[in-house]
């Protein structure tokens, strides 16, 4: 069985960064079976977590994006309707046949009833990404991203499925998972998730990497990029968190600028390269004229 | 092992944050998985699995500090080191030495008696995880919300007086601090506010029903059933409008209005995305929005903010003008659809300049703006009152004193707002609502037939 030493070293083996306590929180699920809920602000990698995850275990990814008015039918499973209506056509003399033989007519639709389970079966039953990672023959990934983009009947839907990982068809009874996925459900924290399904869940928040560590994260993408510009860029952008923007530089922020700037083969970093990047960091226009104003106080 | 966790989860909750019997259990699981290698791991594994709203955080941080941290506990005498490899004793499976138990029998005989009854504890656990609940509907949130102030304020159980490393503890954690809103009126608003959900709820429900009704889209729904060889399976509709209504709301939090503010925010508190899409601010002299915070922030926390002048400084005097104007320059623009409006304030402006062009601006935006005044009708005129001026932009001007005149007012426009989005269709249907309403069946038969149906205001508003 995996420790959490391994994982963290999995995980930076797959270019994640992962401190103490996402390593555990992976390490607990593994071995608990039991879903991570993450929250945090948009860009930390919390859906970077998933996919590294699913690369560096090998385990498939299922991914399900939330929205407003996902149902059951989007999520779970559905029927075939056309697929059903299709067979009916084609098996129609084979049925024509078969019902011939019924003396009357009572007797034809004992003998169809019979055969009812035919239609509801497995074989017209669409597997939704739930469905489909709760039957996949590995143990796979199942990836629900941004929940609070979905409604609360949505949430009540994901309670028996995360908890007793399995799915209720009405036609068909219960499918318990073939193997249990690990689950990883992420939010933004528009809109409180409720206590049922965070009880189900262990609550990892993600918060902005310390400084080490993102140093650490940038370097790890971009090794080309020199130290001291990694560590020059880093501070600049805590600090530019600090300054109340409307929409503060996250990690995916940090990663796009080391990405500009070795592209642009910097060397070091000075008001004029902010006022031309800004655009990667700042993303309102309000917001520009403020890193703009932070870089010539910090660099000038 | 348990025992401790049992007592940590105790401290946890006397400290306000709710963790479930199940989570205790889980958190027992993830200790012997986890293995107790380092503070920081056995930190991070409680945090996982017995937090689970990052408001609790640094709440639990604090908890885990003190219950886990090497200095004395004063008179009790005992150290949470001592307990810390106690605890590793028994997750590795080695019973105490003799000598061990000795000291511990010394310092206090009631743990040894205590040591006997954990696997029953762990029992009664496991019932409690059982019948745990999981409806959690909007009326028992609020239920829920209206205990939480009082958790702050422990009552020591005899549990609590039974076992030194809690007494030790909440002595040292529970400092005397100013609750923003007693236990008891509290409680009452809760009530208030969940009856009114309640009633609200059905107009939503109402419009639910109406998101998937409308008239047959003939081209969509060939479109989309001509894999099915036409056969219509799936329908496609026309529909009106999908939107939730937006609600703005202004709330003056100076002094003199500070009553009626509180329970504007505890109403905001529940509503917020719950029914509709709610953009809050409060205002001194300087405006900010708290709609965030809101969001993830326990109420009493946020009214102790704000009561601390953190948001906007409460010593200024409140200023409508400048404010209005403000909230033209920056939130303005990036309202979408027309929100209802609702102002809370005197519009006592201390004589700055009225700026009414900013609230006219604002009116024009605004698909229904209400204004929530605690003073009467007779002072208005007075001093540096402009609720004359004001007033003039608004749909509706009305005196709220008390809790229960804000809580008919607020629903009130709630039932205007979802009027106002109701298709044509559902308009024919209104009457029928009429008839849910309880009857008196006894004058039933003797009434006058042909009786002319009773003015309906709301009906007459929609003309």
């Amino acid at each position: 069985m995996i420790t959490e030493l391994e994982v963290k070293d999995l995980l930076r083996r797959g270019g994640y960064i992962a401190d103490e306590t996402i390593s555990t929180a992976v390490f607990l699920a593994l071995r608990m079976e039991k879903p991570i809920l993450i929250e945090g602000p948009p860009g930390v990698g919390k859906t970077g977590l998933a996919k590294t995850l699913s690369e560096v275990m090998d385990f498939p990814l299922v991914r399900l994006q939330c929205y407003e008015g996902i149902d059951e039918g989007k999520a779970l499973y559905d029927w075939e309707y056309g697929k059903q209506l299709l067979y009916t056509q084609l098996l129609r003399t084979q049925l024509d046949s078969y019902l011939s033989e019924s003396a009357d007519l009572r007797a034809a639709v004992e003998r169809l009833s019979a055969e009812e389970s035919l239609f509801f079966s497995r074989n017209f039953l669409v597997q939704r990404p739930i469905l489909r990672s709760f039957l996949s023959e590995k143990r796979s990934l199942l990836l629900i991203d941004e929940i609070d983009r979905s409604g609360d009947e949505f949430e009540a839907l994901l309670l028996e499925c995360l908890s007793d990982f399995q799915v209720s068809v009405p036609e068909l009874g219960v499918i318990p998972a073939r193997n249990r996925p690990l689950a990883i459900l992420t939010s933004n924290g528009t809109r409180m998730i409720s206590d049922a399904l965070r009880r189900r869940c262990l609550f990892l928040y993600i918060g902005y990497p310390e400084f080490d560590r993102e140093v650490a994260i940038v370097r790890a993408r971009f090794p080309e990029l020199c130290e001291g510009l990694a560590r020059q860029m880093v501070e600049f952008l805590r600090k530019a968190r600090e300054l109340n923007l409307r929409k503060p530089p996250s990690v995916s922020e940090t990663l796009d600028w080391a990405q500009v700037l070795s592209i642009l083969h910097t060397k070091q970093l000075t008001p004029e390269v902010v006022a031309n990047t800004v655009g990667v960091i700042a993303k309102h226009q309000a917001d520009l004229q403020q890193v703009n104003e932070l870089a010539a106080q910090v660099m000038g | 092992m348990e025992r401790i966790i049992t007592r940590f989860v105790t401290a946890l909750r006397e400290r306000g944050i709710r963790v479930s019997p199940g989570e205790s259990l889980d958190a027992v699981q993830a200790l012997t998985f986890g293995g107790l290698s380092g503070r920081d791991s056995v930190k991070a594994l409680l945090r996982l699995t017995l937090v689970k709203n990052m408001n609790d955080i640094p709440a639990f941080e604090e908890v885990f500090d003190r219950f886990f941290s090497t200095g004395q506990h004063g008179a009790v005498g005992l150290d949470a080191t001592e307990l810390l490899t106690a605890m590793i004793h028994i997750v590795e499976g080695e019973r105490l030495k003799d000598e061990e138990y000795r000291t511990r029998e010394k310092d206090d005989p009631l743990l040894i008696i205590d040591e006997e009854v954990t696997a029953e504890d762990l029992e009664n656990l496991l019932a409690m995880a059982e019948s745990d609940d999981d409806a959690a509907g909007a009326e028992i949130m609020v239920q829920i919300d209206g205990h939480r102030g009082k958790m702050d304020k422990p009552s020591p159980s005899d549990y609590a007086m039974k076992s030194p490393p809690t007494v030790a503890f909440s002595q040292g954690v529970i400092k005397p601090k100013v609750v923003p809103f007693t236990p008891e009126e509290l409680a009452d608003m809760q009530e208030v506010v969940s009856r009114m959900l309640v009633r609200i709820r059905k107009d939503v429900q109402r419009m639910k029903e109406m998101e998937s009704r409308g008239k047959l889209h003939v081209i969509r729904t060939i479109q989309k059933n001509y894999r099915h060889g036409m056969v219509p399976f799936l329908l496609a509709l026309r529909r009106k409008r999908k939107e939730k209504p937006r609600l703005v709301v202004l709330c003056d939090v100076s002094y003199s209005v500070s009553h009626a503010t509180r329970f504007m925010l505890l109403l905001l508190h529940t509503l917020q995305n719950r029914l509709m899409h709610v953009r809050s601010f409060i205002f001194n002299r300087e405006l900010a929005e708290i709609t965030p915070m809101l969001r993830n922030m326990p109420v009493n926390c946020l009214l102790e903010t704000i009561d601390r002048g953190e948001i906007v400084n409460l010593d200024d005097n409140s200023d409508f003008g400048n404010v209005f104007v403000e909230f033209k320059k920056k939130h303005l623009e990036n309202l979408r659809g027309k929100p209802a409006f609702i102002i809370m304030g005197d519009a006592r402006n201390n004589y700055n300049d009225a700026n009414e062009w900013a609230l006219e601006e604002m009116r024009e935006r605004a698909g229904y703006m209400l204004w929530l005044t605690p003073e009467e009708r007779e002072t208005w005129h007075r001093g540096d009152c402009l609720m004359e001026l004001y007033g003039t932009y608004c749909d509706r001007v009305e005196v709220a004193r008390d809790v229960d005149e804000l809580s008919r007012l607020v629903e009130d426009l709630f039932h205007t707002l979802y009027d106002h989005n109701d298709t044509r269709a559902w308009k024919g249907r209104r009457p029928e609502k009429k008839s849910e309403e309880p009857h008196d069946y006894r004058s039933y038969y003797t009434r006058k037939g042909g009786a002319a149906p009773a003015f309906d205001p709301t009906v007459r508003r929609q003309w």
